[in-house]
């Protein structure tokens, strides 16, 4: 057998010289000379001497020649010489010689072959086992590529899946102003329609007065008897019917100015609302933002909802006015759409010193103890599908998130939901200002 | 064939037992090295033992000389039947000439003889020899024993393999002859052809067996 490689085949032919050594075979012919041999020499079938030791002596003769097997073949010859004289005790010492040789044989090749085939079993083993290893390694390596990539795929996605989510959060912001822009609308039209008619009126009645007035220049120009005037005069009053639109005029103009204020007051809310025209960031206080979502959703909420107000007063805090909000709309419609047709909505504020907490409460079925984790999730929704995007409270969540703030949703005292919105406003700071 | 030497007119052929771990391989080779004549054939050597398992080999050489002068040595090998020793197996299988699969009789032990059958047909092919065409009898040992596998099962079985099925009860030293000279004729058959033994040694396949195969003369003096 090689180092590189397994050329060991059990069954090989062995030859003599590969089993005996001269530190094997020296010595026992040694030993034999020292004993009275003149020649101790082993040799092959060919008669070849493989090993020998001798002590040249005169008159000595060959006394001993012994076959040496191998496996069971002869494969050498013991031969021993010496004096004819000593012939017998010649003869028992190549007999010996002979058995101990072929004992080592023996012996010497158990072992290498119990050898052989231990190192050839134990590299084999080892090469399989180096094998079974590389395989190994391959198909770990490839795992470890494929979770990489995995993590990478994965990162990619979630990306993907930000994006479509804050686009969907400006989604949902923009329907809901839609849905706010046409409840304004509807809230605008109302007055501006009979403001309108008024100016209609008013326009046919002005006309009435300028045919009065001119009647009296014309009248004046001929200069009757002051009699005659008055006369023709409350003839033509009457006829123009100026008693009753002289009436009618005070309550017109009042009604005008009346809607045409409403439309103002409408339109300021509507800007206070959504924080046109202002800075980024400024001092905000919380219950201004409430009442103006409330009086913007007051066409939604006159004749249906009641609202309570328990509100205390708040610092302000420095923040995107439009976020507080976006809040409290969402909040609120919120409770509208879940709360049967006359609900009683409870909306409160305090300060605590540590937080502010602004609470939606209202009379509804409340939210199961299970579904308060999803709620806030982006898509959930208890409603129909198509009725509802479920996005309402997590654009809501997103908002108070930006705020520093938290939104949790708890059992009403009366029953029903309430959703507290908490944002820690530390006591001290200079933008801190307890209005 | 280990060895094939035109111009030392040598030619080693190694035979080997094979089977399911003490289906009695050993057994077998006790039995002929006690059975078959001296002449010819050289001493039993049994590998370190372990509580008589058999983990390395054993080996039985024989010897004849074809009346060319060629000479030819045939080792009879052993191999450990325990399942943990494959890799041993494989070693002593390589380059063989001929198979002997010594099956167990016992019929809690026919799961463990397809098992060591399809070992045998695995580790051969690994070896790069095919097990239809190499040399190969069957041998169900331990007739004897109680519990046996009917004979016709066994024959029912493997009749349509076309591989010679043999009875024995080794230790009594039934079938072990038989098995070898079965065993020794297929591989002659194998061998003729390519190496020319009939038509350029003058050895007839009668004589190969023979040879291989003289049962002790009771009268023959132990050397």
């Amino acid at each position: 057998m090689t180092a590189d490689g397994l050329t060991y085949v059990v069954g090989e032919e062995r030859d003599l010289r590969d089993l005996l050594c001269n530190a094997d075979v020296l010595p026992l012919l040694q030993g034999a000379v020292s004993a009275g041999a003149a020649n101790a020499c082993l040799v092959d079938q060919k008669g070849e001497v493989l090993w020998k030791v001798d002590v040249p002596t005169e008159g000595s003769e060959q006394v001993a020649d012994l076959a040496l097997f191998l496996e069971g073949e002869p494969v050498a010859r013991v031969q021993v010489s010496g004096e004819p004289s000593r012939q017998e005790q010649l003869q028992a010492l190549a007999e010996l010689l002979r058995v101990a040789l072929d004992t080592m044989v023996r012996n010497n090749l158990k072992r290498m072959l119990t050898t052989e085939i231990h190192t050839t079993v134990v590299k084999r083993s080892f090469e399989e086992q180096l094998l079974i290893n590389a395989e190994l390694s391959k198909s770990e390596a490839r795992y470890r590529e494929l979770a990489q990539n995995l993590e990478l795929r994965v990162k990619e996605r979630t990306e993907e899946l930000k994006k479509a989510q804050v686009h969907l959060f400006q989604q949902e912001k923009m329907a809901a102003i839609g849905q706010l822009a046409a409840g304004i609308a509807h809230e605008i039209n109302n007055p501006l329609g009979f403001v309108i008619s008024n100016l209609h009126t008013l326009q046919k009645y002005v006309a009435r007065f300028t045919v009065m007035l001119q009647f009296y220049r014309e009248r004046l120009e001929l200069d009757p008897p002051i009699r005659v005037l008055v006369e023709q005069a409350d003839q033509k009053w009457r006829e123009l019917k100026l008693q009753q639109v002289v009436a009618d005029v005070g309550d017109l103009m009042s009604q005008s100015v009346g809607g045409a204020e409403r439309v103002a007051q409408i339109v300021a809310d509507l800007k206070g609302f959504s924080h046109v025209d202002e800075a980024e960031e400024m001092p905000v206080d919380l219950n201004v933002e409430l009442e103006r979502t409330l009086s913007v959703l007051s066409h939604q909420l006159r004749d249906k909802a009641q609202i309570v107000r328990e509100l205390q007063a708040l610092p302000a805090i420095t923040c995107p006015p439009q976020l507080a909000s976006q809040i409290f709309l969402n909040l609120i419609q919120n409770a509208l759409v879940h709360c049967g047709p006359h609900p009683t909505i409870t909306v409160s504020s305090r300060y605590d010193g540590e937080h502010i907490r602004v609470s939606v409460a209202d009379d509804g079925p409340g939210v199961p103890e299970e579904l308060r984790d999803q709620i806030f999730h982006p898509f959930f929704t208890t409603r129909p599908v198509g009725s509802g995007t479920g996005m309402g409270l997590a654009v809501a969540w997103e908002a108070a998130l930006q705020l520093n703030g938290t939104i949790t949703v708890t059992d009403a005292a009366g029953g029903g939901a309430e959703f507290v919105v908490t944002i820690a406003v530390p006591k001290g700071p200079a933008d801190v200002e307890v209005l | 064939m280990i060895e094939y030497d035109e111009n030392e007119k040598r030619m080693v052929l190694k035979l080997v037992y094979y089977g399911p771990a003490l289906s009695g391989k050993t057994t077998n080779l006790l039995q002929l090295h006690e059975c078959l004549i001296r002449q010819g054939r050289g001493e039993l050597m049994l590998l370190d033992t372990t509580g008589d398992r058999t983990i390395y080999f054993d080996l039985l050489p024989f010897f004849l000389t074809a009346p060319s002068g060629l000479r030819i040595k045939v080792k009879v090998y052993t191999v450990p039947g325990q399942v943990c020793h494959d890799a041993t197996r494989k070693a002593v299988l390589q380059r063989s000439d001929g198979v002997a699969f010594i099956a167990d009789s016992k019929l809690s032990e026919l799961e463990s003889n397809f098992a060591s059958f399809d070992n045998l047909e695995r580790n051969l092919a690994q070896t790069g020899l095919d097990i239809e065409t190499i040399p190969l009898v069957i041998q169900f040992n331990k007739r004897d024993l109680p519990d046996c596998l009917p004979e016709s099962d066994i024959i029912r079985t493997w009749q349509p393999t076309g591989i010679p099925v043999l009875m024995a009860s080794a230790i009594e030293g039934a079938g072990v002859i038989e098995t070898f000279t079965a065993l020794v004729g297929l591989v002659f058959d194998r061998i003729d052809q390519r190496f020319r033994l009939a038509g350029e040694h003058g050895l007839s396949k009668e004589e190969f067996v023979a040879k291989l195969t003289t049962v002790q003369d009771e009268l023959e003096e132990p050397r």
